[in-house]
């Protein structure tokens, strides 16, 4: 056990001046040449043992990763796949035609999916694990606080018949993502061993009893597995420890244990990275430093690429100049979206794209460049100047004025990043430039002062996944809590309730790019790009790769990691 | 003796009493402790937001909040300092702030405790030599170091030292200094001696890095106290009758030295617990320190009291230790 | 006579308060220090980089902020001497600007925690008793409190944004104490003294007695305390920055910058080094200084400090 360990007290004693009592240290433990052993930092803290409740974060599910059993996962190059270790066959969609009957889908588990205590995985724990994601309005858990309860929320019933579920939606709903509702980007990241409340004494039909199970999933220690993996030590402050799921039928694991301390700081990454503590890390935070010099190391691989936040700039329309569609364009013309990319992420990631459609990045197949034919985010500032003049401002001097008055000056906010800080500081010299003055102020409280609707440029950013049918009616719906900058349209309140109650992605793309159409017209949100994200792994682990698709990212695959020949 | 013990331990309950209000209006005043359920996307139900409030009582007023907090009657048994429950925690229903701290106590005790020893050592030593050899280079050569170890901030030392560590490793060829963790879990199942180079090779830099303000400033304390000594009337009279100096340094000067410094070690308590925020965060040990950062980060109010309460204490009972010290070194003393 | 009163403050103890002796005094003190070879130069440097600090900016081509002729994340040239960043500020601006606000914090930190802790120190000490005992049981609360922390605690959650001032008055706000517990204990062995007793008996009120007579005759300790004080408050502000509690951008302090550098050793040196080596002889300076006056001040006083 611990062979690294050893080694290390071994040689710390060879380096340390007593190098006479070395010959009685060897006898603390036999040696176990060969172990294959990794260590993949976490990024932060996970707050708890399950991420199904607000406490759950993408740092729970990466911890999780090989443990907790799912049903599909978006892969590194956009495509969805199912995972059909779990799955017997593809999950099925049986009506999605509201006229013939409500909307119905079914999973059924793989034959030989069994939890690691031997107890078989059947459609009763997809069915908990459905009744947990849900509002305690549904009345299934009185105490349970998913993170992510739209899925659960539209279910009517469910039948369980040994390994398979069928799911019935409630009359006049369709959910165009059913497939998300077990897989890895569900709030649960999975879904649970039902057999343990049970074994616990709580009856998963009582609903206080369901929460008391939720609470339990949420605090306690993963005994159990369903997946290649499972944890056998560890706690949420320091590190997890993994080894081999003994009852994992699917293609067996190449290493012997998977270490993941949980690391906050950066700062720290190269040197334990060259002192041989770590063998990786997918980060959440871009810091061009430590990519420069992570680069530089021999044994590295370095990769980068978009993340699933997206920055923009929102304007409030409710500001007395700003509810001007046309000064609202000018401004959105004049800010010059490629010189601020350039000077945040340029310098680490050359390659980085502009966004220029809120919902799909550029390999989607719904992708449509929204924003470039508009000249918004271009930085033109003669063709500012034009709309300007055209809708009857004038430049006086370096002032921008209408009817004699000044224009702003507009209080331009977001949060104190260096990344945001610098770009507010470009916007507003690219503002300056049609005579709009703008004071920038910085916030640490970001929610309080979009709620309050605090601001009158703002720039923060949004995360999302390849699931994307409730995203626009919760930007801009006129009646959305987080269309915090006043904006109303009736024709896009109405294309965005219809994506999100689409019969399947396709027709709800489509709604939502008609929607995207309109708001760019409107000039209320101007999206800048996707922040990147890098990863780094030692040369001597093979079968590893980022996925920025997977809040897993590259704890993916995790079962299928090993070490280079 | 006993006497005087027993009053400064009552005199240091109105100091503590202070102590809690004045941290309790600061971090109640300062922190919204649902921030964060006010920023969630989508919004929760208002109902959560309501019950979240009520579980950590802030549907209370503040001076109820304050006796509740001190007492617990009329909680729900989750709070109250004189009970030993130290409130509710915005991190989750369940978080318990006292098993908490007293997980992470030992984490931390271990870093102090090292940097402490090492650092008085430390700091007797050169401060001594300083003061024997008065004005000579080596006398300045320590003086410069002693103003440089206080002018550096410590976290930029500390990356500094990770550096030097790294590179000491690459020169002899193996990973014998650790830059992350405690070393824990690295520990177990290692024989004693096994578990004694680990200690060693997650400990070091650390330690270093923390001693380094506490080193500094208690050595130039030392060389002042030992140069007052060595310029005293009996000393000069023990020089007189002819008494060999390393007797004199020894015997005489050097224990009247000391005696001043063990005030001086209880006053920089304070500085140390400022230290170990820094330490621990860039070693990413998970000690208090870190417990306190994530409180901060978490504007978990209860949870900030309770470090607070509890770091006032520390400082608070090592002064009392080093006041009682004081009698028992120095002869001249006598409590009554 | 008032307009004398300055330059004469310093007197210390055994000063049996006649004038011509003062004047000895003063005139032995100034020449201590300036014989204190370390702490003259670094009363020079400290003076160059204050000029550095204040005066550069107005010389210098850019300021800190972010500018779009400005190249992005070039090394040391003629244009930018000490190289740009990333987003296009030129560093040379920035190390005034942070410099700037550095000393900022410090010296308001240093004054208005010295004028608090001096006050408050002297009042306990002169009326003695119940008075003394309550206020000392404060400066008590306030010194079991870790700086760094209750200063961290408390500006984690200042809202909308954290200007110099703002670091400044919570520092100061935490760091009075320690003056006031000096200071008191100079004044508890003051009170008795023959002058004191007769300004009381001239019927001066107790107000002016600690101003006029008190305070002064403390001032070396206070001088010393004051000194070691600015040392204190810029490496709390750094301390503050790392864990990112320090003054917010755009506006920078060296804290913040050395802080935002501290991954860029060996990448971008030109980011690392500047701010972390200007902080360390800022402090270094100032703890000569602070060498140098106690030296001159009182050779047998023994401060301590944190």
């Amino acid at each position: 056990m611990h062979e690294r360990r050893k080694s290390l007290a071994l040689a710390a004693a060879g380096a340390s001046a007593m190098m006479v009592l070395t010959a009685c240290s060897g006898s603390g433990g036999g040696p176990a040449e060969g172990e294959r052993e990794v260590t993949w930092v976490i990024n932060s803290l996970p707050a708890a043992w399950a991420s199904t409740n607000g406490s759950g974060s993408v740092y729970t599910v990466q911890m999780l990763s090989g443990v907790i059993p799912h049903t599909g996962v978006w892969q590194p190059d956009g495509t969805y796949e199912y995972n059909m270790d779990v799955l017997a066959e593809e999950p099925q969609v049986i009506n999605d035609d509201l006229d013939a009957g409500p909307f119905q889908y079914s999973f059924t588990l793989h034959e030989d999916a069994v939890w690691s205590d031997g107890t078989p995985m059947t459609g009763e724990d997809l069915r908990v694990t459905a009744m947990m994601s849900a509002s305690p309005d549904e009345g299934y858990c009185t105490t349970c606080d998913s993170r992510g309860t739209t899925n659960a929320d539209m279910i009517d019933t469910m039948e369980v018949d040994g390994k398979t579920i069928t799911i019935t939606l409630k009359e006049g709903l369709s959910d165009p993502e059913w497939m998300s509702q077990f897989d890895s980007t569900s709030a649960s990241g999975g879904f649970y061993p039902s057999h343990l409340a049970e074994e616990n004494g709580w009856d998963v039909d009582d609903p206080d009893e369901l929460g008391e199970f939720f609470t339990w999933l949420h605090e306690t220690r993963p005994e159990w597995s369903g997946g290649p993996w499972m944890i056998v030590d560890g706690d949420l402050e320091n590190q997890v420890v993994k080894e081999p799921n003994p009852e994992w039928w699917g293609d067996p694991v190449q290493l012997d244990r998977i270490i993941m301390p949980f690391n906050t700081d950066e700062g720290t990454f190269v040197n334990a990275f060259n002192n041989g503590e770590i063998d990786g890390a997918n980060p959440a935070q871009f810091s061009e430093d430590v990519i420069a010099e992570l680069e530089g190391v021999p044994n590295a691989t370095v990769t980068i690429g978009e993340g699933s936040t997206w920055e923009h700039i929102d304007i409030n329309t409710e500001n007395e100049w700003l509810s001007d569609v046309e000064l609202r364009r000018a401004i959105f013309t004049a800010i010059d979206r490629d010189d601020i990319a350039n000077r945040t992420y340029g310098q680490g990631f050359p390659d980085y794209e502009l966004k220029n459609n809120h919902i799909f990045d550029s390999n989607s197949e719904y992708y449509v460049d929204h924003i470039t034919p508009t000249g918004q985010g271009s930085g033109d500032t003669e063709a500012a100047l034009e709309i300007l003049e055209e809708a009857g401002y004038e430049l006086d001097g370096d002032t921008l004025t209408l009817d004699g008055e000044q224009v702003g000056p507009f209080r331009l906010r977001s949060t104190d990043t260096v990344v945001r800080n610098n770009s507010v500081q470009l916007i507003q010299a690219h503002l300056a430039e049609i005579g709009i003055d703008t004071t920038i102020e910085m916030t640490d409280n970001l929610g309080e002062m979009l709620v309050g609707q605090d601001y009158d440029i703002v720039e923060f950013g949004w995360s999302g996944s390849p699931y994307f049918t409730s995203s626009p009616e919760q930007f801009w719906h006129s009646e959305s809590s987080s269309n915090f900058g006043g904006y109303s349209n009736s024709e896009v309140d109405e294309l965005t309730e219809m994506t999100g109650t689409a019969a399947n992605r396709d027709e709800a793309a489509e709604y939502a790019n008609q929607a995207m159409e309109i708001l760019v017209e409107d000039a209320y949100v101007l999206p800048l790009l996707a922040d990147p994200n890098y990863f780094f792994v030692n040369d001597r682990v093979a079968g590893i790769e980022d996925n920025l698709y997977s809040s897993l990212r590259a704890t993916y695959n995790i079962g299928e990691w090993s070490l280079a020949e | 003796m006993l006497v005087y013990t027993v009053r400064r331990v009552l005199g240091a309950i109105p100091v503590l009493l202070l102590a809690s209000v004045l941290t309790f209006v600061l971090i109640d005043l300062s922190g919204d402790p649902l921030a964060d359920l006010h920023v969630q996307q989508p919004p929760p139900d208002p109902e959560v937001i309501q019950l979240q409030a009520e579980r950590l009582y802030l549907d209370r007023s503040m001076p109820e909040r304050y006796w509740l907090w001190m007492t617990g009657i009329g909680g729900n048994g989750d709070i109250g300092l004189l009970q030993g429950k130290f409130g509710p925690s915005t991190q989750s229903a369940t978080y318990d702030i006292g098993a908490n701290i007293a997980e992470r106590l030992g984490v931390t005790l271990r870093l102090v405790g090292a940097a402490m020893v090492f650092a008085l050592g430390l700091a007797v030593l050169t401060g001594v030599v300083s003061a024997m050899r008065q004005y000579s280079k080596l006398d300045y050569a320590l003086t410069f170091v002693g103003f440089l170890a206080l002018a550096m901030p410590t976290f930029w030392f500390a990356g500094l030292v990770q550096q030097a560590g790294v590179s000491f490793n690459e020169l002899v060829g193996t990973p014998f200094f650790a830059t992350v963790g405690d070393g824990t879990y690295q520990a177990q199942g290692l024989s004693p001696w096994g578990r004694f180079t680990n200690a060693l090779a997650y400990m070091t830099l650390p330690t270093i890095v923390l001693m380094l303000t506490s080193f500094a400033s208690w050595s130039r304390y030392q060389r002042t106290s030992m140069l007052e000594v060595l310029n005293s009337d009996y000393v000069r009279l023990a020089r007189a009758k002819g008494l060999p100096n390393r007797v004199v340094v020894r015997r005489h000067a050097l224990r009247t030295a000391l005696i001043p410094l063990t005030t001086v070690v209880a006053v920089g308590m304070a500085a140390i617990i400022d230290g170990t925020v820094l330490t621990e965060r860039v070693f990413q040990w998970r000690g208090l320190g870190e417990f306190f950062i994530q409180a901060v980060e978490a504007n978990d109010s209860f949870a900030l009291m309770a470090w607070l309460m509890l770091s006032g204490t520390t400082v608070i009972l090592a002064n009392l230790i080093a006041d009682l010290l004081y009698g028992v070194l120095d002869p001249r003393i006598r409590y009554e | 006579m008032s307009e004398n009163r300055a330059p004469d403050t310093v007197r210390t103890i055994d000063a049996d308060g006649v004038g011509g002796v003062e004047r000895t005094q003063l005139q032995m003190i100034t020449r201590r220090f300036l014989r204190h070879r370390p702490a003259m130069i670094s009363l020079g440097v400290l003076v160059v980089i204050t000029l550095f600090a204040f005066v550069g900016p107005y010389l210098w081509t850019w300021d800190h902020t972010v500018h779009r002729e400005i190249p992005p994340s070039v090394p040391p040239n003629a244009d930018h001497p000490l190289g740009t960043t990333t987003a296009g500020n030129d560093v040379l601006g920035q190390l005034m600007r942070g410099a700037q606000q550095t000393l900022k914090v410090a010296f308001t930190v240093s004054i208005l925690g010295t004028v608090v802790g001096s006050l408050w120190g002297a009042t306990a000490g002169y009326y003695g008793g119940r008075v003394d005992s309550l206020m000392m049981r404060i400066v008590d609360v306030f010194m079991i409190v870790p700086l760094l922390v209750m200063v961290a605690a408390i500006a984690g959650s200042v809202r909308g944004g954290t200007t110099w001032w703002a670091v400044a008055l919570i520092i100061a706000a935490f760091s009075w104490a320690q003056i006031a517990r000096v200071v008191r204990g100079v004044v508890l062995s003051l009170r008795e003294q023959e002058f004191v007793e007769a300004a009381r008996a001239a019927g001066a009120s107790p107000g002016w007695i600690i101003v006029r007579h008190l305070l002064p005759n403390a001032a070396g300790p206070i001088i010393v305390a004051a000194t070691l004080l600015v040392a204190v408050a810029i490496l709390l502000e750094a301390g503050m920055s790392f864990l990112s509690f320090g003054i917010q951008l755009p506006d920078i302090s060296l804290g913040q910058m050395i802080g935002d550098a501290r991954t860029a050793a060996s990448t971008r040196p030109w980011l690392f080094y500047p701010p972390g080596v200007l902080l360390v002889v800022i402090c270094l300076t100032i703890n000569f200084i602070g060498d140098g006056l106690r030296d001159a001040l009182d050779p047998r006083q023994t401060m301590e400090r944190r």
